[in-house]
């Protein structure tokens, strides 16, 4: 049995999205293998607050914090403490699992985790400049955060990189994961397709400048007018939507480009089965699950060279471009001949998938920096203060005084609220235990009806 | 298993763990790249547009003090400004012909030029009375603090990049928002004025001044360096000439400007070169390349 672990993020269920999946598919993994997990996120109003369980026993503190842009808290430093001190306690968590760049609370959570003296992971997602204001400003954020940090991951070996550069952790402290799918929800067609005359391609994307669509918006018409077989299937929806109708308009190819708009998750696979090449147009990705999802669904896959995609895939069943429209052109033809000469087999390309990723192993491997986050020699605070000023002239003293700040504050609540008059939990779900009172409560009622005041007591302990 | 080279993929178990650290670990970053440093006498040269500006911000100044204490004869000033204009027009015409070796004897564009600078100079004599009362109610210190400001807006929004394409830039105006910070200093500062003919002198030599130098300039910055150095000289030495006669600590001010904007900032900005870090790698987003 391993440590109590919380996740912090902002971002997690009911929205959608790659972390929120990360979070949810890690916590549900760990869970059957025994560790007890909970998640810290914040409130959606009005429904969503409170405690909440989630399938297979996840339990959601969510935390009545205001959100500013796209689902993220504003970064106080401080409110989160008197929330964060009383779940850890009566949760007794040991260590904290933060995901996430841009999410406040998870950076708060590793800030004041050294007060109760739980043990810190960080997960970074996504990948960062260095040369806009932006960015200048979430790194230092996220340096002055993994000063603080026992381990972190990364979901990809250009992620790591990006991270260190970005927070000037230790190398050695960051590990390098990758994301994973659920290999069942994407299944190449069955029976499988026979090789048809017309290709299609399949794109899955936001709409937006960032996956590359003004590369799309160029290519498109380029690859049809040059292979009259070939035909595109465009899922999602984003500003750029406009640009791809006004092109298709233009162009004359309402009968070849078809625009899908939005689509649930759930509908991903049956749009894939419908094609045989997958094209990502991407300028930046950190580990592209799209890419992988796709091939997991037995389509060959042409993608930008950018971020962590050229590790994702081995080289036979990815044809990479750079971002130029040329080359997309060039790359793009390449697969069509591939494709129809029928050398690319999505039975096979399926269950290699299967191999290289699932989510079983990701949650073994993160184990594995749980263990090396305990085993760690914890920092003792007049470490923590070195790490703090040696972040920069300005913001160094800054966080030197948020620090000790903090340590007040924690002293005030210490008083405020005692330790003793926490509601601690005692017993934690188990899905065991609820079969077996389950079992005896069926095996009692059939025995004695009368006696049925027994009812299903201590199921959980839960408020 | 243990000859097993690392490889940089995601796909693969590899027998390694998983916070190896391998040789090739960040040999994708690439530092200052695109970095093209620059050296001191080519940064003091272009530095000299805005040297210029700033003696023409004080030889304005200046003047401006001699017709608020009616030491120089506004109408003097007036035909001073329709001097410079023509010489500013034949200037422009000269370097047309230098730059772009078009002919002389386009006559629909002088009588344009005629036309319009007759007009603007008709409505400022038609509006004159109205911006000298403009601020009748307000106390001179506040037009002094809100001139200074507007001033100092106007140096600071500036236009002094040399053109790179030197056909693009015929009919642009340089800097909208500093030309019209001017302006408004000079309105403001004119309706401190006693008589029209005051304000109308200080309005058409503060067009001159901020309205139309700094359109000649972006084409000045064409011309060989010896040129630019030479009307830099030239202007320099008539603000500070000027300035002296009306103020010691201001001429020391002033001196002070120019030599730090004209030697010292530049030899700032070549030091600090050395502080110059730019990180690229493969996780920079990618300029999509579309034709």
């Amino acid at each position: 049995m391993g440590p109590s672990i919380a996740m912090i993020s902002d971002f997690f269920h009911p929205v959608v999205g790659g972390v929120e999946n990360h979070i949810y598919m890690l916590s549900a993994e760990l869970l059957r293998r025994g560790y007890k997990v909970i998640v810290i996120t914040h409130s959606h109003p009005p429904d969503r607050v409170g405690i909440r369980w989630l399938s297979p026993g996840i339990k959601v503190y969510h935390i009545p914090f205001v959100t500013i842009a796209s689902s993220a808290t504003l970064p106080e430093f401080f409110t989160f403490l008197p929330y964060f001190r009383n779940i850890i306690l009566r949760e007794h968590i040991q260590l904290i699992h933060a995901h996430g760049g841009l999410s406040s609370l998870g950076h708060e959570g590793i800030l004041h985790a050294h007060l109760l003296g739980v043990r810190t992971v960080f997960t970074d997602h996504s990948l960062f400049g260095f040369d806009d204001a932006a960015s200048i400003l979430t790194n230092k954020l996220l340096a002055a955060t993994l000063a603080h940090v026992d381990a972190a991951i990364c979901v990809s070996h250009t992620g790591r990189e990006n991270t260190v550069l970005r927070s000037n952790i230790r190398p050695s402290l960051v590990h390098v994961i990758p994301n994973a799918l659920v290999v069942d929800q994407f299944k190449p067609h069955q029976p499988a397709k026979p090789v048809s005359e017309t290709i299609t391609v399949i794109v899955i994307s936001r709409l937006a400048y960032r996956k590359g669509i003004d590369l799309l918006v160029a290519t498109a018409p380029k690859i049809c007018a040059k292979f009259p077989n070939v035909k595109f299937i465009i899922g999602g929806d984003g500003p750029k939507l406009i640009d791809l109708l006004q092109m298709r308009e233009r162009n004359l190819l309402q009968d070849r480009i078809e625009l899908r708009g939005p689509m649930k998750h759930s509908e991903v696979n049956d749009l894939l089965n419908e094609g045989t090449i997958f094209l990502n147009t991407s300028l930046t990705e950190s580990f592209g699950i799209a890419i992988v999802e796709a091939a997991c669904a037995g389509l060959y896959v042409v993608s930008t060279k950018v971020g962590g995609v050229p590790e994702v895939l081995p080289n036979d069943m990815i044809s990479f471009a750079l971002p130029e429209e040329d080359d997309v052109v060039r790359a793009m033809a390449e697969a069509i001949e591939l494709v129809s000469e029928g050398r690319h087999d999505p039975q096979r390309a399926h269950s290699r998938i299967r191999n290289f990723y699932n989510w079983g192993l990701v949650a073994k491997r993160t184990e594995k920096v749980y263990d090396f986050a305990m085993n760690s020699e914890p920092t003792e605070l007049p470490e923590r203060i070195r790490k703090t000023l040696a972040l920069g002239p300005f913001v160094g003293p800054i966080y030197l005084i948020m620090l000790v700040v903090d340590i007040f504050f924690f002293r005030v609540l210490e008083w405020a609220s005692p330790r003793e008059d926490i509601d601690y939990v005692h017993r934690d779900w188990s899905f065991d235990n609820f079969v077996q009172f389950a079992g005896q409560h069926t095996k009692k009622s059939e025995k004695s009806i009368e006696n049925s005041e027994f009812s299903s007591v201590a199921v959980g302990s839960e408020e | 298993m243990s000859t097993e080279t690392w490889e940089r993929v995601l796909w693969k178990q590899q027998p390694f763990p998983d916070n190896y650290i391998p040789d090739s670990f960040l040999s994708a970053l690439k530092k200052n790249a695109n970095f093209r440093p620059y050296s001191y006498w080519p940064l003091s040269l272009a530095s000299c547009a805005v040297t210029q500006h700033i003696s023409i911000l004080f030889i304005f100044l200046v003047t401006f003090v001699h017709i608020y204490d009616a030491s120089w004869d506004p109408r003097i000033l007036v035909w001073l400004s329709i001097g410079m204009f023509i010489v500013g027009y034949l200037v422009w015409e000269i370097l047309e012909i230098y730059i772009f070796g078009t002919r002389l004897g386009d006559f629909t564009s002088l009588a344009n030029a005629l036309k319009s600078s007759v007009l603007v100079f008709l409505s400022l004599l038609a509006l004159s009375p109205v911006l000298r009362t403009l601020t009748a109610s307000t106390s001179s210190d506040s037009i002094w603090a809100l001139t200074s400001c507007l001033l100092g807006l106007n140096v600071l929004l500036g236009d002094y990049t040399p053109p790179r394409d030197p056909k693009r830039i015929r009919e642009r105006l340089t800097s909208v928002l500093s030309m019209n910070a001017a302006m408004s200093g000079s309105v403001v500062l004119a309706s401190r004025l006693q008589d029209d003919i005051s304000v109308f002198a200080l309005m058409l030599f503060s067009i001159q001044m901020f309205a139309l130098f700094p359109i000649l300039r972006t084409r000045i910055l064409l011309t060989p360096p010896a040129t630019r150095i030479l009307l830099t000289i030239t202007l320099t030495g008539l603000s500070v000439y000027l300035t002296c006669k009306v103020s010691t600590i201001v001429t020391c001010i002033l001196i002070c400007i120019l030599v730090f904007v004209t030697f010292a900032a530049p030899a700032m900005l070549v030091w600090s070169q050395k502080y110059k870090n730019e990180l690229r790698g493969p996780w920079d987003v990618a300029v999509p390349q579309v034709r």
